[in-house]
């Protein structure tokens, strides 16, 4: 299981795969195929291929060291792939380094270091829209807009080696919308960020999606991918491990486990035997399993289903035998599951 | 074609508008360093006073004559000072300008940007080509009315045409240096010993025909030499633009080498980290 590329369109969720990519090439922001990267003997990316589709988030995730941000650096044009093709804008002529390659895309890189210190955020902003092309006086003015929308406006004339890193963060942020490009690159842009500041964050890239522009979002918060991102890319060691809808990376888990509280359930151990565990195991039978927690007697039990196997069903077939379920939690996100799941366990 | 070419132009315009940028920036940058710039300044004037204690002890005769009138140590001296600075700017300034640049990790932030790499070598020093001279001529007059100097100050005009093939000159081998500082990330060292060997090699501080025999020609070759006769005849003579027009023409295609050079040098330099994947590593 985990050496398999999981692939959305197997599964018949809609995600566009290798046959897709002529077909769709009008939508297709950025087309990956075949990258690799050496760092001396380590192998950041393995054959990675990814379609960055128009109008929409594709989230890139990985535990460190998956080759996430090497990813983002070579579709920046910071670093060269050893192998592989980087077709931006169905454009295969245009050269990764050339002044229209980088006018397409903007990146929001994941350190801190990427500002001049010494003087304002403003004035940050100000310098980096004239590199974007912007006269003086636009300039400015733009500088200001997206100050105020990552909600900066309060550090007004604070130079930047003053800011804290959220505010780097949101910084960044501002820099990439500062002029309108068709691909934004973000990685780890809500690192950083209260939640607040992260939901902020995560609306402004969302209307700029509405706009038209693909957004390539790098991330290990894997909370903030459900009801954001449209399509998942995993990595693991360099590699795909999955490519598909958010809905089919979250149906990558094993059994749902579910933290569940029955009356009675909080009795000596011999009385469960004979009790309400025993009576739950049989009623569960084929469903899943249910088996006591690791934490001290307090009546939780922890139920993981099987395949194909909805809660409704298993609380259903609890209730039938008279079990009284009295609270039923989520003991771990699918994404979370999923994550786990396809990614190699830290060594 | 017309299309192309107002495509071009319209283009190399963009690009020359965002100088104005980098000089804004530089400018914050330095007046964020106040004492910084105070101390520059005070180092300055603390140079010329040790050089006018050591004037006293030259004899005026051992100095060449420019423009027919003998000259003193401090008039001399005064000019070679003058030039250093344009060399600190193209040397030191444009080197540590990249160092900064990696950093604070602002070079990639920067090379993303859709600016060319010859626009950001060009900004790094921008500000200080402005500066510079305004320095220049304020170095001079404070020279000239504190401690008695007399320069032709009709001469700033055929200084400013000798700085027109100089300037690049020193950007060129500047930005050469900041490649292989781009490169090797330490280098200021060896640079620095170049540039000091360079800079004893000339007529800075002393009339290159004290120098050995053997290094007379090498320093008469030396384009500091050069830029440093063709300045002292205008500002210590009476030498008009016509006048130094031999120097000028003798540092344009050392100039056109250099520049060359340090547009391919950094190119490449940019190449290989990219290649590397080592642009963002300081």
């Amino acid at each position: 299981m985990r050496e398999e590329l999981h692939v959305g369109m197997a599964m018949g969720t809609g995600i566009a795969a290798a046959s897709d990519r002529d077909v769709g090439s009008r939508e297709i922001a950025i087309d990956v195929r075949g990258v690799s990267r050496r760092f001396d003997k380590k192998e950041a990316l393995r054959g990675v291929s990814l379609l960055l589709r128009r109008g929409t988030v594709h989230a890139l995730l990985g535990p460190n060291g998956a080759g996430k941000t090497t990813l983002l650096r070579i579709l920046a044009g910071l670093v060269d792939p050893d192998a592989g093709t980087v077709v931006v804008e169905g454009d295969p002529s245009m050269e990764r380094t050339s002044r229209r390659y980088r006018s397409t895309i903007r990146m929001t890189p994941s350190g801190d270091r990427s500002f001049y210190l010494r003087i304002s955020g403003i004035e940050n902003l100000v310098f980096f829209a004239r590199m974007y092309g912007l006269r003086p006086k636009q300039a400015k003015s733009r500088a200001q807009e997206c100050f105020a929308a990552v909600g900066l406006e309060h550090a007004g004339d604070l130079r930047v080696g003053r800011y804290s890193h959220g505010m780097q963060k949101r910084l960044s942020v501002a820099r990439a919308l500062l002029v309108p490009a068709p691909i934004l690159l973000i990685d780890e842009a809500t690192h950083d960020l209260d939640p607040q500041g992260a939901a902020r964050i995560r609306g402004l890239i969302r209307e700029t999606v509405e706009e038209g522009a693909a957004v390539l979002w790098a991330t290990q918060r894997l909370d903030e991918i459900r009801g954001f991102a449209d399509h998942v890319t995993l990595l693991n060691r360099g590699e795909v491990r999955f490519e598909g809808t958010v809905r089919a990376f979250m149906a990558v888990s094993p059994p749902r486990r579910y933290l569940v509280h029955l009356r009675d359930a909080a009795k000596s151990e011999n009385d469960r035997e004979r009790g309400i565990l025993a009576r739950s195991q049989e009623a569960l039978d084929g469903l899943g399993r249910i088996v006591p927690t690791d934490e001290a007697d307090d009546g939780h039990l922890l139920m993981a289903l099987e395949e194909d196997v909805i809660l409704s069903q298993a609380l259903g077939a609890l209730m039938a035998t008279e079990i009284e379920v009295l609270a039923c939690l989520e003991e771990r996100s699918e994404i979370e599951e999923a994550f786990l799941n396809l990614t190699d366990p830290e060594v | 074609m017309a299309q192309i070419a107002r495509s071009r132009f319209s283009l190399a315009s963009s690009e020359v508008r965002k100088l104005s940028a980098f000089v804004r920036r530089d400018l914050l940058e330095m007046l964020s360093y106040r004492l910084a710039f105070v101390s520059d300044w005070l180092s300055m004037i603390g140079q010329v006073v040790v050089f006018y204690f050591v004037g006293k002890m030259v004899s005026p005769e051992t100095i060449a004559a420019y423009g027919g009138s003998q000259v003193s140590y401090i008039e001399f001296v005064a000019v070679g000072i003058a030039l250093t600075a344009v060399l600190d700017v193209g040397l030191g300034k444009v080197i540590s300008a990249v160092r900064q640049e990696q950093l604070y990790g602002t070079l990639e932030a920067l090379l993303a940007s859709p600016t060319a790499s010859t626009t950001a070598q060009l900004g790094l020093a921008a500000y200080d080509m402005l500066y510079v001279p305004i320095r220049m001529t304020i170095f001079l007059v404070l020279v000239s009315v504190l401690f008695g100097a007399h320069f032709t100050w009709t001469g700033l005009g055929p200084v400013a045409f000798i700085l027109l093939a100089f300037g690049p000159l020193v950007w060129g081998l500047g930005i050469v240096s900041a490649a292989g500082v781009l490169t090797f990330r330490k280098g200021t060292l060896v640079i620095g010993f170049a540039g000091f060997a360079f800079a004893v090699a000339s007529g800075i501080y002393f009339p290159v025909g004290v120098l050995p025999t053997w290094l007379q020609p090498l320093a008469e070759a030396n384009p500091i030499t050069v830029a440093l006769n063709g300045m002292r005849s205008a500002l210590l003579g009476t030498a008009g633009y016509r006048d130094v027009l031999p120097e000028f023409l003798q540092l344009v295609p050392i100039a056109v080498v250099c520049v060359i050079a340090g547009i391919v040098a950094f190119r490449a330099a940019l190449r290989r980290e990219r290649g590397l994947g080592t642009l963002g590593l300081y």
